[in-house]
C-alpha cells in the first residue's frame, strides 16, 4: 500500500479524529452511548454511511451541477440513511435497537463528518480511495463512541454489553453516569488525555 | 458540457430524485414482510408480558419464533367484541393475528364516538384475559395492556409503551418495572367514580383500585391515567357479562 | 393552557442542546462569543419555524400510512412514511435556500450579520431533529407543531447564548493546556446541562 493511502486511513482515526480533533459530528452521537451495543450500532451505521456516500459522490462528482451541489448531495446521504434504517427494522436482532435508537438514525443525515468528509475529500478525489477516507473517518469517529460508551455503560450499570460486571465487587451503580450531561464530560476529559500527549493539537 | 446550464440542473436533479426514489420504494417493498413481523412479535412481547409470562427483554432474547410459538401454545382465544360486549369476530392465534399500534389508535377514535368500537380481547388458557389501553401522554400517545385474572377484577399484571415520553420522568411508565409491578393485585372497580386511578402524590392506603403516580411526570401520569378509564370502561358490559358467570 | 406548557416544556425540559445534543456541532464552533452566538441562534429558530409547520403538513397529508385515502380505495394503502427523512431534509436545504436569497435581498444588514451562518442551518441537526421528533410526537394541529419549533428554537439560542457568555468570561482564566478552548467547552456543556436538569420536575 503505498503511503498517501495509509496516510488518507490512519490520519482520521488518530490525529485527525473526527471527534477529538475536528469537533464534528457530536450532534447525533452522544446520546446514544448509555450503552455499548447502542454505541456499537450507531458507529456501524455512521461508517457504512460515510464510506457509500463519500464513494458515490465521488462517482458522480464531474456530473453534479454546483448549484445544488449542497442538495444533491444530502438526497445521496439521506438514501444510504435510510437503506440502513430500513435494514436495521427488518432484522430481528437489530430491530429493538433501531427503535432504541429512535430519530438518532435519521439525524445521521445531519452528522456534520458525513457531509464534511464528501466535501473535504471525496469532491477533489478518486471513488476507492474516497471510500477508505469515509471508512476511516467512520472508525475514527466509531471509537470514541464505543469508549464513552464503554465507560458510561460500566460505571452507570455495572454492566458491558448487558453482563453483570462490577456486581461482583459490590460496585453501587452511579446514576449519574447515565444523565446526557456526562457523556459531554467524558468526552472533555477524553480530549484532555489525547491533547495531554500529542502537545501540537492544543489551543492558544 | 455545460454543467451549469438551467436544463442541465432540472434534468440531473429530477433523474437523481426519480432514481433515489425508485431504490428506496423497491427496497422498502421487499423489506415490509419482515418489518411487520418484528412489529408483531414485538406487541406479543409485550402481551405476553402483562399477562406475567415473563418478562419482555427474554422475549426479546429469545427471538421471534419462540415468542410467537409461546403465544400460540398458551393462548385459548382472541377475541373482538363490540361496545354491547358481544363477541363479533375473532382474531386467529395460529397465525398469531392481533391489533398493531396503528390498530388501536384507529379504535380509540371510534370508542370516543367516531364510530362502532371493536375491540379485541385475548384470553390465555390459565384464565388471564388481556385488555389494550391507548391514549395521550406528555408528547405522543402512550399505549400498553392490563391483564386481568379469572375473575375480571383483580389485575394480573400490565405493560406499557409510549411513542416520546421523555426519558428518566414520563420515559418510566415503560422503563421502571416497579411502576408496573404496583399494578399486580391491584383491583379494577366499576362502581368507583373512576374504575382506577393513578394518583398524584401516592395511592390513599388501602384503596384497591389506585396506584401511585410518577414524580415529575403528572402529564404522563394523568394520560395514563386516562386511557386506562376510557378503554376499559369500553369493556364493561363484557367485562360484568363474563364476572357475573 | 396546553400551548403554554408545551412550549415551557420544549424550552426547559426537552432542551435541544442539553437533553438530546441536537446541533452540538456549531454550538461548539459558533459559541466563541456572544455576538455570533445571538446571529445565529435567531436564524435557527427561524428556520425551526419555518421548516417544522410545512414538514408537519407535509407528514400529516402526504407520508403517514394511509395519508392518501381521500383519492380513492385504491390508495388507501400507499405508504409512504420510508421517504420521511429524504422529504424532510429536502424542505430543510431548500427552505435554507431561498430564505438566505430573501434575506440577501431584502434586509442586507441582517444578511450581514447572519449570512455565513445560514448555510450552515441545512446541517444543522437541531433542524432535522425538530422533524423528526415532531413525527414521533404526534401533534394535533399545525399550531401545537409551531408552537413546539418556537419552544425548542429558543431553547437552543438560550443555551448558545449562555455558553458563549461563559466562554467569554473563560479565556481569562487559567485553563489547563490540554484543557483549553474545546475539552472546556465540553465539561462546561456538561456541567450546563446538569444544572438544566433541575427544570426535569416542571410540571403544569
Amino acid at each position: 500500500m503505498d503511503s498517501k493511502l495509509k496516510e488518507t486511513i490512519l490520519n482520521p482515526i488518530f490525529k485527525g479524529n473526527p471527534i477529538t480533533v475536528l469537533v464534528l459530528g457530536i450532534c447525533s452521537s452522544l446520546a446514544v452511548t448509555v450503552e455499548l451495543k447502542g454505541a456499537l450500532v450507531m458507529a456501524l451505521s455512521v461508517t457504512i454511511v460515510t464510506g457509500l456516500s463519500s464513494f458515490v459522490c465521488s462517482l458522480i462528482r464531474k456530473t453534479i451541477p454546483n448549484r445544488v451541489r449542497i442538495i444533491i448531495q444530502l438526497v445521496v446521504v439521506a438514501l444510504m440513511v435510510i437503506l440502513v434504517d430500513q435494514f436495521l427494522k427488518s432484522f430481528e436482532s437489530t430491530y429493538p435497537l433501531d427503535k432504541q435508537l429512535s430519530v438518532y438514525v435519521g439525524l445521521i443525515i445531519t452528522n456534520c463528518i458525513v457531509m464534511g468528509r464528501i466535501e473535504a475529500y471525496a469532491l477533489g478525489n478518486k471513488p476507492i480511495p474516497s471510500l477508505l477516507d469515509g471508512l476511516a473517518n467512520g472508525v475514527g469517529y466509531g471509537m470514541i463512541l464505543i469508549i464513552v460508551a464503554f465507560i458510561r455503560e460500566l460505571l452507570g450499570s455495572g454492566t458491558l454489553f448487558g453482563f453483570p460486571v462490577l456486581k461482583a465487587i459490590g460496585y453501587t451503580n452511579n446514576g449519574l453516569v447515565i444523565l446526557p450531561p456526562m457523556a459531554l464530560i467524558i468526552l472533555g476529559c477524553i480530549i484532555w488525555i489525547q491533547r495531554s500527549i500529542q502537545k501540537d493539537l492544543q489551543e492558544k | 458540457m455545460n454543467t451549469n446550464s438551467n436544463t442541465y440542473t432540472v434534468i440531473y436533479t429530477t433523474v437523481v430524485c426519480v432514481l433515489v426514489a425508485a431504490i428506496l420504494a423497491f427496497v422498502s417493498q421487499s423489506l415490509k414482510p419482515s418489518q411487520e413481523a418484528n412489529e408483531k412479535a414485538e406487541t406479543i412481547s409485550q402481551i405476553l408480558t402483562a399477562a406475567q409470562f415473563g418478562e419482555k427483554e427474554d422475549w426479546q432474547s429469545k427471538g421471534n419464533a419462540k415468542t410467537l410459538a409461546f403465544y400460540k401454545e398458551n393462548a385459548a382465544e382472541a377475541i373482538i367484541i363490540n361496545s354491547k360486549g358481544e363477541k363479533v369476530g375473532e382474531l386467529d392465534i395460529n397465525s398469531s393475528s392481533i391489533y398493531n399500534v396503528s390498530q388501536l389508535k384507529a379504535e380509540n377514535y371510534n370508542i370516543k364516538g367516531a364510530g362502532e368500537p371493536q375491540l379485541p380481547v385475548y384470553i390465555f388458557k390459565n384464565g388471564v384475559s388481556v385488555f389494550p389501553v391507548y391514549g395521550a401522554g406528555l408528547w405522543g400517545p402512550v399505549w400498553g395492556y392490563i391483564a386481568l385474572q379469572e375473575d375480571l377484577k383483580t389485575i394480573a399484571g400490565a405493560y406499557f409503551d409510549h411513542a416520546s415520553e421523555t426519558p428518566g420522568l414520563g420515559g418510566k411508565i415503560k422503563d421502571d418495572p416497579e411502576f408496573r409491578a404496583q399494578f399486580a393485585g391491584k383491583s379494577i372497580d366499576f362502581a368507583d367514580e373512576a374504575v382506577f386511578s393513578i394518583v398524584k402524590g401516592g395511592a390513599p392506603e388501602g384503596k384497591v383500585n389506585a396506584i401511585d403516580a410518577i414524580t415529575g411526570a403528572t402529564m404522563t401520569s394523568n394520560g395514563l391515567d386516562a386511557a386506562i378509564n376510557t378503554w376499559i370502561s369500553a369493556y364493561k358490559t363484557y367485562i360484568n357479562k363474563n364476572q357475573a358467570e | 393552557m396546553e400551548y403554554i406548557s408545551l412550549f415551557v416544556k420544549s424550552i426547559f425540559v426537552d432542551n435541544m442542546i442539553f437533553a438530546y445534543f441536537l446541533g452540538m456541532c456549531s454550538y461548539l464552533a459558533v459559541s466563541k462569543n456572544v455576538k455570533t452566538a445571538n446571529g445565529l441562534g435567531i436564524a435557527v429558530v427561524a428556520m425551526l419555524l419555518i421548516t417544522l409547520p410545512v414538514n408537519y403538513l407535509l407528514n400529516r397529508y402526504v407520508l403517514t400510512a394511509g395519508a392518501f385515502a381521500w383519492l380513492g380505495e385504491g390508495f388507501a394503502d400507499v405508504d409512504l412514511s420510508f421517504l420521511s427523512f429524504i422529504i424532510f431534509i429536502a424542505v430543510i436545504a431548500a427552505f435554507t435556500q431561498v430564505v438566505e436569497m430573501v434575506v440577501e435581498k431584502f434586509l442586507p444588514t441582517l444578511y450581514d450579520s447572519l449570512g455565513i451562518y445560514l448555510p450552515l442551518i441545512a446541517v444543522n441537526c437541531a433542524i432535522l431533529g425538530g422533524s423528526l421528533f415532531m413525527q414521533q410526537k404526534d401533534f394535533v394541529n399545525v399550531g401545537e407543531s409551531a408552537v413546539y419549533a418556537l419552544g425548542s428554537g429558543i431553547g437552543w439560542w438560550l443555551a448558545i447564548v449562555a455558553l458563549a457568555a461563559i466562554r467569554e468570561k473563560l479565556s481569562y482564566s487559567n485553563v489547563p493546556a490540554g484543557l483549553k478552548g474545546t475539552g472546556i467547552a465540553f465539561i462546561t456543556v456538561g456541567l450546563m446541562g446538569i444544572a438544566f436538569m433541575a427544570f426535569m420536575g416542571i410540571s403544569f
